[in-house]
């Protein structure tokens, strides 16, 4: 559905950020990129937990008076719940403050287009694997603290299963918790395996964490912007072959689900009124 | 009327500096250009030409020596560049982008709309890991003020918040140094301003104030 274009409002994406590594980053902006070079908002901001501009200096970037904040996160959660609307001053969904308005949408990666950009980028990693003998696993970090960062992908997983496209089978799988995806060689019983991480920026998990428990690697490597490691595919490996993606949130049509969500939370308060 | 508009105003009345990027309007052909300062006296056809806003972040993510500048007011800008905006948008955009909110910061300042927090009110806002920092005690706050803030520590923002109303910060470089690089017209430069403790600072905070809680036992 076409976007209506919002030029008196201000879009500002909440992102983690890392003080370790700039490709954490680097999607938020290219996201916010992609959506300033479309014309839809009178401004278009970033701002982070663990980077420049904070979130209690973001408000003082913009000129909008009414303003969507889009958390650019995976999954519902302690950052989503708690940290971004501390530091935003955020009440609910919308607040009024000081003259003007903030609309805080849903996470991008709880948003069901989420669905057909993991589909596409599994096909673009693994154009020749037959889905009747692939194994799909989406995989998050995991953690026994918040339920709600394995339900987003756990939701993926289902939709999935649902949407038709072929594959034997599709599985979600987490570093620190079960189903471990270091096990994926005897949680798969298919010889082809595609691994697409459920992050919205490529870093250490992606980099070294996930291809040590794959086996890709056999150590954590350099810091830093290792981006080789996506370049190697496939890999025959404890005999299957594998093939393995940069995280889905490094995709270029993040953009569209930014979009998608504020469209959603306008309908959803358009039913309200 | 916009931060942008402000801002091409301000430049028209003579401010040429913020942090270590220098504003040059009219030059290389642009509405407006940026450079380094220690760049002002080159040869701008020496300088690598970069164009657009989106480039500003290429050129300030990395410093010379090769490590990731995370904090922008960082003192490491690299050198050898000039960067062509188009447009007051497009200025405002990059300088978002090398000093992120500073300009609209300092137009906060002058209109007397900046609020500041003081370290106090930040500390006990922090929630899970960082929870802990808030028990660090005002004598460990100077001190890491001094450790972690100034040009000395290679951070060049005019830190405007105290320990907590009624405890300014200790005298030493950090806390005084005006958010200004270098021996420059202060009229002609729009400073760096902290309005609250960064997040690397509340990180450093909690390793202090763990720091003191072993030195208890």
């Amino acid at each position: 559905m076409p976007f209506t274009p919002k030029p008196h409002a201000a879009l500002l994406i909440v992102g983690h950020g890392s003080t370790e590594n700039p490709d954490s980053s680097t999607p938020y902006f290219e996201h916010a990129d992609e959506i300033r070079n479309r014309g839809l908002f009178g401004e278009v901001h970033c701002c982070f937990w663990k980077e420049e501009p904070s979130m209690r200096e973001a408000g003082y970037m913009i000129d909008a008076e009414e303003i969507y904040v889009v958390p650019d996160f995976i999954s519902e959660g302690y950052f989503t719940q708690d940290v971004i609307p501390r530091e935003l001053q955020l009440e609910g969904p919308t607040t009024r403050r000081a003259g003007k308005t903030w609309h805080y949408t849903l996470p991008v990666g709880v948003h069901s287009s989420m669905t057909g950009l993991l589909l596409q980028r599994a096909k673009e990693v693994a154009p020749d694997a037959n889905p009747a003998e692939t194994t799909l696993f989406i995989v998050g970090h995991g953690t026994g603290l918040n339920q709600n960062s394995t339900k987003a992908i756990r939701d993926q997983v289902e939709h999935i299963k649902a949407s038709g496209a072929g594959y034997a089978e599709v599985l979600d799988a987490f570093m620190e918790e079960q189903p471990f995806i270091a096990e994926w060689d005897k949680l798969a019983t298919t010889p082809n395996v595609i691994v697409v991480p459920f992050f919205i920026a490529d870093g250490l998990h992606s980099y070294q964490d996930i291809p040590v428990l794959l086996g890709i690697e056999t150590e954590p490597g350099e810091a830093a912007s290792q981006r080789e490691v996506f370049r190697h595919n496939p890999h025959h490996l404890r005999g299957k072959t594998l093939y393995y993606s940069s995280a889905i949130g490094t995709e270029r049509h993040i953009a569209d689900v930014i979009l998608d969500q504020i469209a959603d939370f306008d309908a959803r308060l358009h039913e309200t009124r | 009327m916009k931060l942008a508009e402000r801002l091409s105003q301000a430049i028209a009345a003579g401010i040429r500096r913020i942090g270590q990027v220098s504003i040059r309007p009219d030059l290389a052909g642009a509405a407006y250009a940026l450079c380094h300062i220690e760049d002002e006296a080159a040869d701008p056809h020496s300088l690598e030409i970069h164009n657009g806003a989106a480039a500003a972040r290429d050129i300030s993510t990395w410093a010379e020596d090769g490590h990731y500048r995370f904090t922008k007011s960082e003192l490491s800008l690299k050198r050898g560049w000039i960067l062509r905006l188009s447009s007051a948008d497009e200025l405002k955009q990059a300088l978002d982008l090398f000093y992120p909110a500073g300009v609209g910061l300092w137009m906060a300042d002058k209109d007397d709309h900046l609020k500041i927090e003081h370290l106090r009110d930040k500390l006990n806002r922090q929630t899970g890991m960082y929870r802990f920092a808030r028990n660090l005690g005002d004598a460990g706050a100077q001190k890491l003020v001094r450790e972690v803030c100034g040009p000395s520590n290679c951070c060049v923002k005019k830190i405007l918040w105290q320990i907590d109303s009624n405890t300014p910060l200790e005298d030493s470089e950090a806390s005084r140094f005006d958010g200004v690089v270098g021996a420059f017209d202060r009229q002609a430069a729009i400073p760096l301003l902290c309005r609250e403790a960064c997040n690397h600072f509340v990180a450093e905070a909690r390793k202090a104030s763990k720091a003191e809680n072993d030195a208890k036992r």
